[in-house]
């Protein structure tokens, strides 16, 4: 009888205890969700140390899915061409700016029916175009007392102009460097200034404009005396300052390029790889007025982005910018998105930069305008 | 011996199994960290009320603020919980959404009461019926006030206009923003073109609001705006038309459009039309970036008076609808519009809330050009016929 009651005591027990108190299954491997991502190659100092980041915390979606991030850097303008003949199919394209998003779109309505980009993307990192040049270069041109602008580089292109006219023989002759318009943001927009420049305007860019002869010499003469290397920012400044100023007097470079190459030469981040005094550049902000890249971090409106890679897309936007995140954006020489963030060191006078500047803008063209004028370069 | 010592172990084992037991029946925080199908077997939960609020921009970080502090009070409605779900997009936008089918919400709050004209006029033909009514008070509750100003970079402005604009401040911006020479008729050529911004009316209130400000200005009124106004005065479209061709890149939203002000510094705008609780929202970022803001009060303005409505549609229940009216109670509590105002700028509707408290943005930023009592005349807002042919003549001219 004791007996009994014990076992079915035990019994109760046992059954009570399963089900008061059952532990959570363990954490299993469970399905992944990739998260291709092209971006243009600027932001590759900032960006591909967060996808590591990324990756290592595990991050997952609502539906449990580990998120993998992917990321590529390329031409801005390349990406849309290489997503339109199929060889990449990304769920999210980073360019360095929206410049070039309403020619993407009508480039995409044709072969999809829509816009490749809805909506108001989010900016991740914000940073002006400007014209890099090593500092002793600009000093001999006048600068800062003197300000400086695109017809002024242009001039000097134009004329291979000697430094030996300012008491540097041994600098060659003056050289200004650019990534190509069809692949680059960075070279669409200097090829826009070039004319806007030319046309002595900062706005109302129209394709009468385009179309005009004068706006054909501009850009035939651009041609003639441009040194192109490149088609993604990123890598035309590694070959600048690698090549140092025999190479490239000047090149059209985003601020932050400045900034980093600037924190390496004074040492302050790559310590054992500075083995012999470099030259400083500096940041010269044309005086006619400047783009700015805004990299926006656009969710690709095509058929092979999934339901699960839009959650994954957003969950890592969030984490982009997120404060830590945007805080190293700054570190690194961009203008963070997130506006209470102040402008501090290294946005300074000491790395080559100054945050008071650009003062003006140029008027982004419409699409029409910008397809015009790229296929002006083309000829 | 050994039967004692199992007798004890037994004991201390079955005391151990029926406290987790009684633990899982009774303790929530316990049943958190254990799932525990007992309780789940003997008492249900009572399913919550669940609502879905579409609101602007604008009010995120306020909504975001205090949301939790309601749901921490744990409110109920015929003893079952209120669950509040948030959904953020342009005043214009959320209208749209609803009367085209696409989004059922049981609450929206555009940033003003000229988005629920719209809806009252046009919801009879979607739905049999006007599902909200600026009219409805207790429906429809107002529970924060900006007015429109005019927000500038403080350097910029007073090359422009001084300390003050005047009362044809649309017309100088209007002239100044056209001149072909720009700045440089400032003493300012490296400044540029000036640079005017807004939001899109056709998403976002503000810029809306803006264009009515500007259309009242050109026609010398403060009420009465008619569609024949708009369609009839080929001065009134010409100058108009000419100022917003002179906007490069309108805005998808006000809080956005702001923080985009402030973020990108005066190259990119020198100006824009924007919400007072936006401006003091980022004055202090704007310092740590670029420098000071001004606000200017316009000679007449709008008041954004973030109507929060309970829909009055089918998909709204009779219960949902009195959840609704407990969350709006909340929002309109001392506390929470403490928060909007100290906070983000907003001016209260409590009473017991005043401008001048201890630690109020319109002390703190005075430097801004904030005036408590503010100067402008409040325009009277349209009928929903002439914001309608309005919005329509600028879609039809303007290429965002």
């Amino acid at each position: 009888m004791k007996t009994k009651l014990q076992a079915g005591l035990s019994l109760l027990m046992m059954a009570a205890l399963a089900l008061s108190a059952c532990a959570a299954a363990p954490e299993t491997a469970g399905p992944q969700v990739t998260l291709s991502i092209v971006y243009g190659s600027e932001k590759r100092e900032w960006l591909a140390p967060l996808v590591a980041q990324f990756n290592a915390e595990r991050h997952r979606t609502a539906h449990g899915a580990i998120i993998v991030v992917e990321a590529a850097p390329m031409g801005s303008v390349e990406a849309v061409a290489l997503m339109l003949d199929g060889q990449l199919q990304p769920a999210v394209w980073s360019p360095a700016s929206s410049v070039y998003v309403p020619v993407a779109n009508a480039e995409w309505r044709k072969k999809f029916g829509h816009d490749l980009v809805t909506g108001t993307p989010n900016d991740l990192v914000l940073s002006p175009v400007v014209i890099a040049m090593w500092k002793p270069m600009a000093e001999a041109l006048g600068w800062p007392d003197r300000a400086l602008g695109w017809a002024d580089i242009t001039a000097l292109a134009a004329a291979a102009a000697s430094w030996e006219t300012y008491g540097y023989p041994e600098w060659g002759r003056f050289t200004l460097g650019q990534t190509y318009p069809t692949f680059s943001n960075s070279g669409m927009v200097s090829m826009l200034a070039g004319v806007y420049t030319g046309m002595q305007k900062q706005r109302d860019l129209t394709l009468d404009d385009i179309r005009s002869s004068r706006a054909a010499e501009l850009i035939a003469a651009a041609q003639s005396h441009i040194t192109y290397d490149g088609n993604s920012t990123g890598f035309l400044a590694e070959r600048m300052f690698q090549g140092g100023p025999a190479y490239l007097s000047a090149a059209v470079l985003y601020e932050n390029l400045v900034v980093a190459q600037e924190a390496r030469r004074l040492g302050q981040r790559d310590l054992l790889r500075w083995t012999q005094e470099q030259v400083p550049i500096v940041a010269i902000y044309p005086k006619e007025g400047t783009f700015w890249t805004n990299n926006p971090y656009i969710l690709v409106n095509a058929p092979w982005v999934t339901d699960e890679q839009k959650a994954a897309a957003a969950a890592f936007e969030h984490f982009l910018l997120d404060r830590p995140q945007q805080l190293k954006a700054l570190e690194l020489g961009f203008r963070p998105a997130e506006a209470s963030i102040p402008l501090t060191a290294p946005l300074d006078a000491r790395h080559g930069v100054d945050v008071n500047q650009p003062q003006t803008t140029l008027e982004v063209p419409v699409a029409d305008v910008i397809r015009a004028a790229q296929g002006l370069w083309g000829r | 011996m050994h039967r004692l010592v199992n007798q004890a172990l037994f004991g201390i084992y079955a005391l151990a199994v029926l406290s987790v037991l009684a633990a899982a029946l009774v303790s929530p925080a316990f049943r958190a960290a254990a799932y525990a199908p007992v309780r789940e077997l003997l008492l249900p939960a009572p399913e919550p009320v669940r609502l879905t609020l579409h609101y602007s921009t604008e009010k995120e970080a306020w909504l975001e603020e205090v949301l939790p502090l309601f749901e921490a009070a744990r409110p109920t409605v015929d003893g079952r919980p209120i669950v509040v779900s948030l959904k953020k997009m342009g005043s214009r936008e959320m209208v749209l959404a609803v009367l085209d089918g696409a989004e059922t919400p049981d609450l929206i709050s555009p940033a003003s009461s000229l988005q629920i004209a719209i809806l009252h006029d046009q919801s009879p033909s979607v739905f049999g019926q006007s599902i909200a009514s600026p009219a409805d008070t207790v429906r429809c509750r107002s529970l924060l006030r900006t007015p429109l100003v005019v927000v500038a970079w403080k350097e910029r402005a007073e090359a422009l206009w001084g300390p003050s604009p005047g009362d044809d401040l649309w017309q100088r911006l209007h002239a100044a923003a056209v001149d072909p020479q720009g700045w440089a008729v400032y003493g300012h050529p490296e400044w540029g073109y000036l640079k005017f911004g807004q939001t899109n009316p056709l998403t976002s209130n503000s810029g809306f609001q803006a264009l009515l400000l500007m259309t009242y200005a050109y026609l010398g009124k403060t009420h009465g705006l008619t569609s024949a106004d708009i369609l009839s005065d080929a001065g009134y479209q010409k100058w108009l038309l000419d100022l917003q061709g002179t906007i490069s890149e309108f805005g998808s939203s006000s809080g956005t459009y702001m923080e985009a002000m402030v973020a990108f510094g005066p190259s990119k705008y020198d100006l824009i039309a924007a919400y007072e609780s936006v401006a003091i929202e980022q004055a202090a970022n704007a310092i740590g970036r670029y420098g000071e803001l001004r606000v200017y009060y316009p000679p007449t303005t709008l008041w954004s008076d973030h109507p929060f409505c309970v829909l009055n549609a089918d998909w709204v229940t009779p219960e949902k609808a009195r959840a609704a009216q407990v969350l709006l109670d909340y929002l309109a509590s001392v506390p929470a519009q403490r928060i909007a105002m100290l906070k983000y700028g907003y001016r209260p509707v409590a009473a017991g809330v005043s401008l001048d408290e201890p630690g109020s943005p319109f002390t703190r930023y005075a430097a801004l050009g904030l005036q408590a009592n503010v100067p402008s005349t409040a325009l009277h807002i349209p009928p929903g016929a002439a914001l309608n042919t309005l919005l329509d003549f600028w879609a039809r001219h303007v290429q965002p």
